[in-house]
């Protein structure tokens, strides 16, 4: 089988190309599987979280994935980044250190992507931020890996990928996962039916959570929101058929005709901000419990 | 209470990325250890870089579901903490406040922590 790809940016339309990608290949089984990215002019280098994701559920049926024809722009940031080496090429020295690596990881493997990101984050050509916008972003990329880990239920593992865009001073970073969705795990929780936008809604907003049991949840995910709305950043969140976008500190939502096998956030901020990102004023240690 | 225990946070991660749930478990654990013994406990954050909600609610916040308000604040305190990490701290514990409010969410909770305790009489 053959399936011909076009550009993928960061947006409803990037994702709804891969979203073909996963319902064209969902039946398949022992099949040579190519994708022909002879159209594809530009690729988001984050994208590759979720179009990894994708083509790693594809290869689990098992099918036999190929890329082919890239361009030399797309095949050069896809082999400075360490994508193709999954798909038997060589990775390319990353000389401007602008890409945050493709990497699969396990649930369990919190150590592993601890590392990863101390190893991508400190002294590369990423950007000087203030010191509390740096640590704003690391910690929000830790909340979007341990929602993954606690809420995905994911057997086929966490995808993650970022790129750095030196010119416009914004730093992408995506993680998706194969697991349940926002969806299903609102649903069963709320017990009540709605569309895949409403729930994702829903799980952005303050005090709710599905979690259940004796460790509460439920900020990670309004945390993010209040972060990126305050440095002017973008968050995009993909699940089943949802896609939940906040730009400009304006949410919009749309739908897709098909799910994504799973979730993907996109976080994007603003490298240039000077924001002190204090969550409140002086607060009393005493006074905590 | 005695002397307080003094936990340091760095020491049970084991760096300064004190981010994901399964270590938060590790200092809830030593935490309730203590509080269960009615001794007081310190926790420290030295050297602790990062922190998440994910973390802190599992290392403090499931506390609401087996200890009282009341238990919690006569014998746990929190030193070495940034301003701002204090502040994500009061969020994780008003979170946790809230979410035991309901009856069933603290039962559910306590019955855990029982089945818990028999189970490792049992081992």
């Amino acid at each position: 089988m053959k399936i011909r790809l076009y550009d993928i940016q960061s947006n409803y339309q990037g994702f709804e190309c891969l979203i073909k990608v996963a319902e064209i290949t969902k039946e398949c089984i022992f099949d040579n599987i190519e994708i022909d990215m002879k159209n594809v002019g530009w690729l988001d280098a984050n994208m590759c979280a979720a179009f990894g994701a994708i083509l790693y559920k594809v290869g689990r049926e098992p099918n036999i994935v190929t890329l082919s024809n890239l361009q030399k722009g797309v095949e050069t940031i896809l082999s400075k980044n360490g994508f193709l080496s999954y798909y038997g090429r060589e990775k390319k020295q990353d000389t401007y250190e602008t890409t945050i690596e493709y990497k699969r990881f396990e649930p369990k493997d919190d150590r592993y992507f601890t590392a990863y990101i101390e190893e991508n984050m400190v002294g590369k050509g990423i950007p000087k931020m203030s010191e509390g916008l740096h640590k704003r972003f690391i910690e929000s990329i830790f909340e979007i890996f341990s929602n993954a880990v606690i809420h995905s239920r994911t057997k086929m593992g966490i995808f993650s990928c970022g790129q750095f865009f030196p010119n416009k001073k914004r730093l992408v970073f995506s993680i998706a996962d194969l697991g349940i969705g926002i969806l299903q795990n609102v649903k069963e929780h709320t017990k009540q039916e709605m569309t895949a936008e409403q729930a994702i809604n829903w799980a952005v907003e303050g005090k709710n959570t599905t979690k259940v049991g004796r460790i509460p949840g439920g900020l990670g995910l309004k945390l993010l929101r209040e972060f990126i709305t305050m440095n002017q950043g973008r968050i995009q969140i993909v699940s089943d058929k949802g896609y939940w976008e906040l730009s400009d500190g304006k949410v919009s939502t749309r739908s897709f005709l098909n799910p994504f096998p799973g979730t993907t956030v996109n976080i994007e901020i603003n490298t240039a901000d000077t924001n002190l990102y204090c969550l409140s004023s002086e607060i009393r240690s005493e006074d905590i419990f | 209470m005695s002397e307080p225990i003094t936990v340091r946070v760095f020491e049970i991660v084991g760096n300064g990325f004190c981010v994901a749930s399964d270590d938060g478990q590790k200092v809830h654990d030593q935490i309730a250890i203590a509080l269960r013994e009615s001794r007081k406990v310190e926790l420290s954050f030295l050297n602790v870089d990062s922190l998440t909600s994910a973390f802190l609610n599992a290392a403090i916040g499931q506390l609401y579901g087996e200890f009282s308000e009341e238990q919690i604040k006569a014998g746990l305190s929190v030193k070495d903490m940034s301003n701002d990490d204090l502040a994500l701290l009061k969020r994780v514990v008003d979170t946790a406040k809230q979410y035991f409010k309901d009856p069933e969410r603290f039962k559910k909770a306590r019955e855990e922590v029982l089945e818990d305790g028999d189970d490792s009489q049992n081992s």
